[in-house]
């Protein structure tokens, strides 16, 4: 479908220039440090439900993984099941709740904050600051690539030119603004999503027949799994992998676990939470967020499969030999080949505002990380607008250099990547943190180590997906992975969970000296 | 189901239907309270 470029353009400035105003909206109610950080803890349920999802789901989501379903097929929505189980149903309720009111007691403005003063731990804060400013910007060089790349191929711009004008728009408004200025930004883009996800769904049924129609003529394709792909354990689009297999492996353990479980342990997520007025606002944004999650992430794992359908009926080939075997190419691909031009237009717009909803959500948590956690803490002064400013252009330029750098096809493998680092070394500290009177900082410091370091051990020297692309295990020992299939294909995180869960459970009985409120309330 | 023949991919679909009406009567049932005041922390 050819777009015109007059209309696009004129699309997409108002839209630059409506976010942008929002943006300027929230830099106007911006006035004290806590507005900065936590929008002032007053915000209203529908934008925190819309700024959760929007954060939450990215191009990432979108383009990454519905490429990888379109590849691995509807098994993936085992990852929507956990998205609204684990995502909305246990973070809201059990975690939430929790997190908002203690964050509040305890004076806490950021995430590194909350956990190191739920142990009384500057340490903590620091150790939990470093893995934020190293893996943050792997996960946002993905958003970033996943945001150009759609611009490049829909608007025509040169890939440079829309990574750096896309950067630049985004760190503009959260530098000026903060979280005010992302929340605003994000409930607006989250409505787009919602949306350009439903118009997706409905036009892809309406031209591949009706639901039956097309899911039966989907599940009659299992014949055309490609060899590579059926020898690694894949029975069809419709159907789950063989049970243990490698592509069974890398579906459960890297994108279902390490996503879906994940998403607990999500820095941008949880200060989300801290920005509601009372348990009250949780409550009320619990539909909208459930409903926004299972949109996003259910239509596109839908879609990605039957996008090969569409490729079988038009081009006589898989969606994944059509996009030229760039996963990440396939829905863009689909969007652009089947869709009318004014859906061309505002699934554009959908994208953006997933790239743009999660980038500066990101950016602020980053930024907040170096500026206010790291730096400002080791000066000795405590939160400040103009060193978490500094922070965030500081982390906007790493990223976009790491953007630069990265190979193609790592969109979906990068996100992975990040939650499964944060999940594996800090959820079970933080949900000790949040569910115990008396939390033990001993068991929460080795929890934390044991879990990044099995993390990365496993990264480094076993998971085929980390290990032959770093090539460190290579170097030394000649091989790609010291594990044979399928535990290469084991995920990381697994791993790390499991240290860091055992050491919690080990030696929490054992320490005798339990932080209490007082400890807590000690560190400044 | 709607074309889909293994159970354990349709379930996935019941099951987002499912947790989706529930958390839909949850926050409509709890619209009004503030219950993260009482479970004892802090």
């Amino acid at each position: 479908m050819t777009v015109s470029t007059e209309l696009t353009i004129g699309i997409v400035a108002f839209y630059l220039v409506m976010i942008i105003g929002i943006g300027y909206y929230g830099y106007r109610r911006t006035k004290k440090v806590e507005d900065y950080m936590v929008a002032g803890r007053n915000t209203h349920p529908v934008i925190i439900a819309l700024s959760y999802g929007a954060t939450f789901i990215s191009t990432s989501a979108i383009i990454g993984f519905g490429g990888t379903s379109a590849q691995y097929g509807m098994s993936l929505m085992w990852l929507t099941v956990l998205c609204i189980v684990v995502g909305v149903i246990i973070a809201f309720i059990c975690m939430g709740k929790r997190i908002r009111r203690i964050g509040k007691d305890l004076g806490a403005l950021t995430y590194p904050e909350l956990l190191g003063k739920m142990y009384g731990s500057k340490k903590i804060i620091y150790a939990t600051g470093a893995i934020f400013v190293a893996a943050m910007p792997l996960y946002t060089a993905a958003v970033l690539i996943g945001g150009a790349r759609f611009i490049e191929t829909t608007l025509g711009i040169p890939y440079m030119t829309a990574l750096l004008g896309f950067a630049g728009v985004v760190a503009l408004y959260v530098v000026i603004g903060g979280l005010m200025a992302v929340m605003y930004t994000d409930a607006v883009q989250g409505a787009i999503m919602l949306v350009g996800m439903g118009v997706l769904l409905v036009l892809t049924y309406i031209y591949l027949g009706g639901v039956t129609a097309a899911n039966s003529a989907l599940d009659s394709m299992g014949s055309l799994v490609p060899s590579t792909l059926s020898s690694m354990g894949m029975t069809g689009w419709t159907s789950m992998p063989e049970f243990g297999s490698p592509i069974w492996m890398t579906v459960i353990t890297t994108l279902v676990l390490g996503v879906g479980v994940g998403v607990l342990a999500q820095p941008q997520l949880a200060v989300r939470f801290m920005t509601a007025k009372d348990g009250k606002s949780l409550n009320r944004a619990i539909p909208i967020g459930a409903l926004f999650i299972v949109m996003m992430t259910g239509v596109a794992f839908t879609v990605g499969p039957l996008t090969n359908v569409y490729f079988m009926d038009t081009v006589g080939m898989l969606a994944i030999d059509a996009a030229g075997g760039n996963a990440d190419s396939i829905i863009p691909l689909y969007i652009n080949s089947a869709m009318p031009e004014l859906f061309v237009i505002i699934f554009m717009l959908t994208l953006l505002s997933a790239a743009m909803s999660t980038l500066s959500s990101l950016l602020h948590t980053m930024g907040t990380t170096l500026g206010g956690d790291i730096f400002a803490r080791m000066k000795g002064v405590r939160y400040s607008i103009r060193a978490n400013q500094i922070g965030i252009v500081v982390m906007m330029i790493a990223s976009v250099i790491l953007a630069v750098m990265m190979p193609g096809s790592i969109i979906a493998r990068a996100t992975a990547m990040f939650m499964g680092l944060c999940t594996a070394a800090l959820l079970p500290a933080f949900v000790h943190g949040i569910t115990s009177k008396n939390p033990s900082y001993l068991a929460a410091k080795w929890s934390m180590t044991a879990g990044a370091g099995g993390w990365l051990l496993w990264a480094v020297f076993c998971h085929l997906a980390e290990s032959k692309m770093l090539g460190i295990c290579h170097a030394l020992f000649g091989v790609d992975s010291l594990v044979s299939s399928p535990w290469c294909y084991l995920d990381p995180l697994v791993v790390g969970v499991v240290l860091s869960v055992t050491i919690l459970l080990v030696l929490i009985p054992m320490d005798k000296h339990k932080i209490t409120h007082e400890d807590q309330m000690r560190l400044t | 189901m709607l074309g889909i023949s293994d159970p354990w991919v349709w379930m996935t679909y019941l099951i987002c239907l499912i947790a989706l009406l529930f958390c839909g009567i949850y926050g409509y049932i709890n619209w009004n309270k503030d219950s993260d005041d009482d479970d004892g922390k802090h």
